[in-house]
């Protein structure tokens, strides 16, 4: 496909209506295309507003204790047993379905997946107790960072106080050659390097990085650089995460 | 932007520290919005109903990966209950009001009631200039263009059964569903760069 016919699948994925291969291999695609993410991202705001053309109704007064009812029943994610690793029940962690879009009807199995991912890295974090034993911090914080099928996912714990991050990247298939990939914390709106990383060829990687001290930020986001990294991003991030800690 | 919209974002941060007061107040703001939107899918008051409490719990649940860089909360919202709501009608078999609407109607599409649609609910005093822009937007495409993209986002159609439905070609569906979309893109421009949240 050329590029030109790539970018026009772009407007039936954001309203989910291309079929399923198809779909399948426009998400391949989009791992690696920035212009058509941000193509899928704009298409998807317009897809957005077409809520709005549905008909005005009103909704029936029982509706809003029903829901209140129906919330009552299930606790929000955040706030339910404790976790798997007694540190992170001070680290509320967060999953975010991002810029590799994904369409609606998929928003739901992503979540889902989502859920079961940070499960998994949970468990195999407790095989890595090494390796984390040096950000075992009351204060330690965490983000995921997740796409949608088969992308790639990474999650970050973050200790302010040990200036460390350790970083868990699943299905991420390593930069071609003269390339690498680079871990940003965005601080006010300014990408900082955190450093560059590599994946293995099974698609995995853990690595732990150093953060200036002082450094505060709320959202991570990984980039495809040229081998050595760069300065500031050259690319629209694949990954991108916010940083929840309580 | 402005304090209603950041107001909207810190509603979904109080959810997911489970304060359900700002739940309710999620409801009182955007109930209006997601339960016109049910409704228009499935056709059904009592599926609507099912749907919008469907819906917000799973707001509810998932407050936590509510992402402010990605969209605004009513686009969130209106996801999720779009959703839910084509999941509600294929779980019972059943066809998306936008379907039987495009079957047996020529010329109006969803978008007809929407200029006449006076008896606002909750802050529609925002809501309405929206909603007029989407709906004067959508009159601007040619008909078979707004049909196709009805169809796939109130109907949960992809392209191919959207040319089946419609008896048209394949081709013709992506060219027409593709100019709409950009159509659409270029008259909504200046409510999407102004962004909501």
């Amino acid at each position: 496909m050329t590029d030109h016919q790539w970018l026009e699948l772009a407007a039936p994925y954001a309203l989910g209506a291309l079929d399923h291969e198809e779909r399948i291999r426009f998400e391949a695609h989009l791992a690696d295309c920035a212009t058509c993410r941000a193509e899928v991202q704009a298409c998807r705001e317009v897809g957005g507003l077409l809520a709005y053309a549905a008909p005005a109704a009103t909704p029936p007064g029982a509706l809003r204790e029903r829901v209140l009812r129906a919330a009552r029943q299930v606790r929000p994610i955040g706030a339910r047993r404790g976790p798997v690793l007694p540190w992170l029940a001070a680290a509320a962690s967060i999953v975010l379905a991002l810029l590799a879009g994904n369409a609606y009807r998929q928003e739901r199995a992503a979540r889902e997946q989502a859920s079961r991912a940070r499960a998994a890295v949970q468990d195999s974090l407790g095989e890595r107790d090494s390796l984390i034993a040096t950000l075992l911090s009351p204060d330690a914080t965490t983000a995921a960072l997740a796409a949608t099928g088969q992308a790639p996912s990474a999650r970050l714990f973050w200790s302010p106080t040990r200036h460390r991050v350790v970083m868990a990247v699943y299905r991420l298939p390593p930069a071609p050659a003269g390339r690498t990939y680079q871990l940003w914390a965005i601080a006010k709106g300014k990408p900082v390097s955190l450093g560059i990383f590599n994946t293995q060829p099974d698609g995995r990687l853990t690595a732990v990085m150093d953060v200036p001290p002082d450094l505060a930020f709320q959202v991570t986001a990984v980039t495809e650089e040229p081998a050595g990294g760069s300065p500031q991003p050259t690319q629209q991030p694949f990954l991108i995460g916010k940083v929840v800690g309580d | 932007m402005g304090a209603p919209a950041t107001a909207d974002y810190v509603l979904i941060e109080r959810m997911a520290r489970g304060d359900e007061r700002a739940l309710g107040e999620l409801y009182d703001r955007h109930g209006g919005l997601v339960y016109s939107l049910a409704l228009a899918i499935v056709g059904e008051r009592a599926d609507a109903d099912e749907v919008v409490a469907d819906a917000l719990a799973q707001a509810w649940r998932t407050a936590q990966d509510f992402d402010p860089g990605r969209g605004s909360v009513g686009a969130w919202l209106t996801t999720i209950t779009r959703t839910r709501a084509l999941d509600l009608l294929r779980a019972r078999g059943r066809r998306a009001r936008a379907l039987t609407r495009a079957a047996l109607e020529d010329g109006e599409g969803l978008a007809a009631p929407i200029a006449a649609a006076g008896d606002a609910p909750d802050r529609e005093v925002e809501r309405q200039d929206t909603r007029r822009l989407v709906a004067r937007s959508l009159a601007e495409l040619s008909e078979p263009q707004r049909r196709i993209i009805e169809l796939a986002y109130f109907g949960g159609l992809t392209q191919t059964e959207i040319a089946a439905e419609l008896q048209e070609p394949l081709g013709t569906v992506k060219t027409r569903m593709r100019a709409g979309l950009e159509k659409l893109r270029s008259s909504l421009l200046p409510r999407l760069s102004r962004g909501e949240s």
